[in-house]
């Protein structure tokens, strides 16, 4: 095998490893347990995308597209950051779950809606 | 300190006027032209104490790389490892660096190092928490990190 | 041969984004999940950036892909201490298996006031 074959052939066997990484992120982003963990997983996302983009430049040979990892780096570390304040300012440990919420106001609307139709 | 690395720059942009060209490597390399003028003239200038805190921070970054590594390969020896047999803690860590920006740098630099990560300062500067994935010996930590990290920041910065 | 050994660097950052991934789904609680994915995480995609610079040979791409290193290195330890933080004032439980908490109590409010061990 030639390097350049070689060279080749690491650039698609990190493409797999990096997919089975992106999986078991995303595997702990639904699991998640409490809304950190979730956070946590997005940012692992954007750094696994970083990465992602970074093999796929070097499977291209087009190096335009590093711009855009440094700039999905940058949005990435604003959007945890935002998160970090977000969690803070909630106060919740435990996810309620959204379905719970959702069902409980539309419970209220429709009974609002009976109790204003039967008025009326 | 700051006087004495813009006359290098200055000294680099001359190189280059001089020179006629202004590619990136002819500036990197009349920086390096200039900054041995500088060193020739230490005794009678007063420069010698830049060069040693460019060495003191050059050496601060090398420490830096190879305990990101090590770092790397604990963690990952720890989540290949079978069982969960590992014994996390929250500790308190007594400050001496005092200035914000010294206490940011060192709170940076222990997060990317062997199993800690800082998670709080107290309000009035003087307690950093750390969080450690796996630690036996406290005041061992607290030592490893007085003696290695808090006292090369130290000497680079002051 | 600079082909191999940029593939061999290559592969390696690949497995320590894995290892990163795999800590994420092992580690027990938020705060040890951090480190695995601040420290394996950012060294992985960092290292594949470095593999750019290397390859690519021109100075104008190298110093961005570094430029880029040097930035994922100082962001990455900035948003693990604001999410450790957020999630202990919120009050997410640490691990069962925690040793020893010294932050326990130190917090005065929901604000991330922190008092030190002094008082």
């Amino acid at each position: 095998m030639s390097p350049q074959e070689f060279f080749e052939l690491s650039i698609y066997i990190s493409f797999g490893l990096s997919i089975v990484a992106f999986l078991f992120t995303i595997i702990r982003l639904i699991l998640g347990t409490t809304l950190a963990d979730r956070i946590l997983s997005l940012d692992m996302l954007v750094t696994l995308g970083i990465g992602f983009i970074a093999i796929f430049t070097l499977h291209t040979g087009f190096y335009a597209y590093l711009d855009m990892a440094i700039a999905l780096g940058l949005v990435g570390f604003l959007a945890t950051v935002a998160f970090a304040r977000l969690l803070m300012h909630r106060g919740e440990t435990n996810d309620t779950p959204a379905g719970d919420k959702l069902e409980d106001i539309e419970d209220d609307d429709t009974q609002q809606a009976k109790t204003n139709g039967g008025a009326s | 300190m700051n006087k004495i690395f813009l006359i290098n720059v200055l000294l680099a942009f001359t190189w280059c006027a001089v020179q006629g060209s202004f590619t990136f490597i002819n500036l990197i390399f009349g920086f390096l032209i200039s900054s041995a003028a500088l060193w020739l003239i230490r005794e009678q200038f007063g420069t010698s104490k830049y060069f040693n805190r460019t060495w003191l921070i050059i050496g601060l970054i090398f420490l830096f790389l190879k305990e990101l590594f090590l770092s790397v390969v604990r963690v990952a020896w720890l989540v290949l490892k079978p069982g969960q047999s590992y014994k996390p803690s929250f500790i308190s860590y007594p400050l001496t660096v005092d200035s914000p920006h010294e206490i940011t740098l060192l709170a940076n630099l222990i997060t990317l190092t062997p199993g800690t990560l800082s998670v709080d300062v107290s309000d009035d500067n003087k307690t950093l928490y750390i969080h450690c994935i796996d630690v036996e010996d406290v005041e061992a930590l607290r030592k490893d990190i007085r003696d290695g990290f808090e006292r090369k920041i130290l000497e680079a910065l002051r | 041969m600079l082909d191999i050994f940029l593939g061999c660097l290559l592969i390696a950052a690949a497995i320590f984004n894995l290892i990163a991934a795999i800590g994420l789904l092992r580690l027990p609680d938020v705060y040890t999940r951090m480190h695995a994915a601040s420290k394996a995480g950012t060294f992985g995609s960092g290292l594949m950036l470095v593999t750019i610079a290397i390859h690519a040979g021109e100075i104008n791409i190298a110093s961005r892909a570094l430029a880029g290193v040097a930035f994922f290195l100082l962001t990455a330890p900035i948003s693990a201490h604001l999410l450790a933080r957020a999630a202990y004032v919120a009050g997410i439980e640490p691990w069962s298996g925690t040793v020893r908490d010294d932050l326990k109590g130190h917090y005065k409010d929901k604000q991330g006031h922190l008092s030190s061990d002094d008082d």
